[in-house]
């Protein structure tokens, strides 16, 4: 078994200090200002154990929300909040009748489950909507908004091309995962991934995560599982748009829209030029238009 | 517990290993068997003794046994638990996010079956053995493969967690209505996962209205 080197340092079951750069014990990762940081969240290994769901609601001290039974698998959270800046959606594809799977793939149990959350986009639509400044490119990469600048004008909510962002019925305000930008300033994993059994959510550096997962990708086709892909990564499905790549991208084994992730993802800001150009273009059609029968009644009078 | 290392799973044996002949210490065997439940809705196909002679039984008036094969109860019932609760549901269905991650009691049925009584998804569903009758929502799903047993015959399993009570956020009628009193004959452990049950679609009359939804 591999030992972080500084983990023998604090055999106590209960500290009263914060260990310094806990982030190197619990995740190999020291967090550096400057540095990109992301999530690789490999859905083969997601046990649908809801543990990241809770772990970051307790963190960032949100409400529950839609207590009742939606009959959608185990899936009772629904989708991603203001309140909810982790869900694991669970996708049953057993097959019905006489054609139910009677064999799995490797590493596959018929029953997916992914942890999905904020991407943190590199080109970040939400980012680039904001009127206000409230949402800012942390200095470890990552995507937040500042709450005491939000002026819940709500341009991130559509912009956002995975309908991540949205306002709280509390205060009015746009949330969404912050990437545990407290815990980073700590020196501490986000929430999520630290609460993760089985490192389904890895929090790493962004460079060594995309080797990471390039790696685990290829060994997973070599045990057979040929239909995993990463999303979000440079250069795959996900990474579309102008988005460049996603700081939390993830590995997949269908196709994106069966997790309810879009096939082609893109940013609304590349959609502001043409649609402001074809503005102009109808105003002057009708100006000249206008003008032509105006002209025409004048001749016949 | 230092003697046994994590390769060596049968905790309750010396040295940590099962055996195929155990000659001692158990109160059946030597050698093991198939015997079906103690309630089953087929008869033992492997051998002429239905179960297993030496589980402990409680004969009492709220404590029967359906006989093999009762057409009152057609169905292979089962209880287990959920990830997101623990033990009785006590400690987490009284915590806001772990109670919303399953918030209400359920029982899954299969789809070929929801469809031959006429339930839908999150209808409400009786569950009833020899012991008493419970409601609780249905979650229809394919994950319930059908039984073809004894010949063709096909045998339908429900399954229900178990974590539910009617206190704290995450409510539901309690699994153990159903489940029978009897005893493997060496842990004495509690028969709660191979039942017989009959499933309609409704609810229950009730003098205590518990959501009051009705």
């Amino acid at each position: 078994m591999n030992v972080p080197p500084r983990a023998l340092d604090y055999p106590d079951s209960f500290l009263d200090t914060v260990i310094p750069d806990e982030s190197e014990l619990t995740c190999g990762t020291k967090i550096e200002p400057g540095k990109s940081y992301g999530f690789f969240t490999d859905t083969t290994l997601c046990i649908g154990c809801k543990a990241c769901e809770v772990a970051c609601k307790e963190w960032n001290n949100l409400p529950a929300d839609n207590l009742g039974l939606t009959g959608r698998s185990y899936d009772n959270t629904g989708d991603l909040g203001a309140n909810t800046l982790r869900h694991v959606s669970f996708i049953e594809k057993i097959g019905h009748g006489e054609d139910r799977a009677t064999e799995m793939a490797p590493f596959q149990s018929n029953w997916l489950m992914m942890s999905d959350v904020c991407k943190h986009c590199a080109n970040a639509p939400c980012l680039e909507a904001c009127p206000t400044g409230s949402i800012f490119r942390t200095e470890f990469d990552t995507v937040v908004v500042q709450q005491d600048i939000c002026n819940g004008c709500g341009y991130c909510v559509p912009a956002c091309p995975f309908g991540v962002v949205e306002l709280s019925l509390d205060d009015g305000k746009a949330h969404k995962c912050t990437l545990c930008y407290d815990r980073l300033k700590g020196g501490l994993e986000p929430a999520c991934a630290k609460a993760c059994p089985t490192d389904s959510i890895q929090f790493g550096e962004l460079n060594e995560l995309f080797d990471r997962a390039g790696k685990r990708v290829e060994e997973l086709h070599e045990l057979g599982a040929t239909d995993a892909y990463l999303y979000g990564a440079p250069d795959t499905p996900g990474a579309t748009g102008g988005l460049r790549h996603l700081n939390a991208f993830f590995l997949l084994t269908d196709r994106p829209e069966v997790y309810n992730l879009p096939v082609a993802p893109t940013r609304a800001s590349s959609r502001a030029a043409p649609s402001f150009l074809t503005g102009l273009a109808a105003m002057a059609g009708l100006t000249l238009a206008a003008a032509a029968l105006m002209s025409n009644g004048r001749g016949r009078r | 517990m230092d003697a046994l290392s994590g390769r060596e799973p049968f905790i309750m044996i010396a040295d940590g290993k099962s055996a195929l002949f155990a000659p001692s210490g158990m109160k059946d065997g030597p050698l093991p068997t198939h015997y079906e439940p103690l309630e089953s809705p087929i008869h033992n196909p492997l051998y002429s003794t239905q179960s297993n002679p030496v589980a402990k039984r409680w004969e009492q008036a709220d404590n029967h046994l359906a006989p093999p094969g009762d057409s009152r109860f057609p169905y292979a019932f089962t209880t287990y638990r959920l990830t997101e609760h623990h033990s009785a549901g006590t400690p987490t269905r009284s915590v806001p996010v772990t109670a919303e991650l399953q918030p209400e009691g359920f029982a899954e049925i299969p789809t070929e079956l929801a469809q031959e009584l006429g339930i839908r998804n999150l209808d409400w569903v009786v569950i009833s053995t020899l012991r008493g009758e419970i409601e609780t929502k249905a979650l229809v799903t394919d994950r319930l493969r059908p039984f073809h047993l004894d010949g063709g015959r096909t045998v339908y399993q429900i399954g229900m967690p178990w974590h539910f009570g009617w206190k704290g956020y995450a409510t539901g009628d309690i699994a153990n209505v159903l489940t029978a009193v009897v005893g493997d004959p060496n842990t004495s452990m509690h028969e709660n996962k191979a039942l017989t049950c009959n499933l309609r679609r409704g609810r229950l009359p009730r003098v205590d209205m518990p959501r009051g939804e009705r």
